[in-house]
């Protein structure tokens, strides 16, 4: 019984992660377009997210946390558009490197493993339901 | 007090010892499935099961664990990184292995939990019948 109240506590460690990571998601997309405002000036940068697992010392088992949020850095676009402010003198002015299709497949993913977690926390729960149903005599 | 002797004998019974390994085994993997999910983006992060539970378990009694015994009150009893009923093993021959190294597939996990699940509330089933049975010979029909 004991096992399955720590269960509860990995799966909303996992829970939680997804969370952020949807949260960097959001951010990339809200930027998409956000463009530099002089030609020196550079567009937004992609955050990109990762994950470790670490042992949790209070329960004795690894789950999962956020590792660090980094820049993504690849290489920007360009566009040809000579009237913006931020055109450098061949007219060119760079965008994010943020490729939307990219950023919502990775929230798919995330809605996923999330939905995934959920299942589990639903799923011990009924078990546990069940061993104490044993006590209702 | 009859039925405190009947309770203190239930752990003797076979189906009782059995039901209770079983339900520690099917509650140990639940925990090592949630794991599983949990780090399902982990980078480099393998999958794990445990070993499948046989009659051997079922043999194996609390007693079999060696410890050792504090003689003296000046003596450490020794902290281990907790005592693990059953094994767990790393999938060796893991169906997919993504990019990054991670091998966890959140189906195939979803299928275990659901195992799982369904066989606790077997067992737990069991358990009830088998109680309700012997409560009826306590008691007689009514």
């Amino acid at each position: 019984m004991d096992d399955l109240l720590k269960t509860f506590q990995i799966s909303s460690a996992g829970m939680q992660v997804q969370g952020s990571r949807l949260r960097v998601i959001s951010q990339n997309i809200a930027n998409a377009d956000s463009l530099p405002q002089d030609p020196n000036g550079k567009p937004y940068r992609r955050q990109i997210i990762t994950f470790k697992n670490e042992l949790d010392r209070s329960i004795g088992l690894d789950t999962v946390r956020v590792n660090k949020v980094k820049a993504d850095m690849s290489d920007f676009g360009k566009r040809y558009e000579p009237s913006h402010p931020a055109a450098d003198a061949d007219g060119y002015v760079l965008t994010p490197n943020v490729s939307r299709l990219v950023e919502m497949s990775d929230m798919r993913e995330a809605q996923r493993s999330y939905e995934a977690n959920m299942q589990v926390i639903k799923s011990s729960r009924s078990m546990l339901m069940g061993t104490i149903e044993l006590l209702r005599r | 007090m009859m039925e405190v002797a009947v309770l203190m004998e239930l752990e003797k019974m076979t189906l009782f010892s059995a039901v209770k390994g079983r339900l520690s085994w099917l509650t140990q993997r639940q925990e090592v499935l949630a794991q599983n999910i949990a780090n399902a983006d982990t980078p480099k992060y393998k999958s794990s099961d445990l070993k499948a539970f046989d009659f051997k378990d079922i043999l194996r009694r609390g007693e079999s664990q060696v410890r050792m015994s504090v003689t003296d009150a000046s003596h450490q009893p020794g902290a281990r990184r907790r005592i693990r009923d059953f094994s767990e093993e790393v999938e060796r021959n893991p169906y997919e292995t993504s990019p990054n190294g991670n091998s966890v597939i959140i189906e195939e996990q979803l299928a275990k939990v659901n195992e799982t699940h369904t066989k606790h509330q077997l067992v737990t089933q069991l358990y009830k019948k088998h109680l309700g049975m012997i409560a009826m010979a306590v008691r007689g029909s009514r």
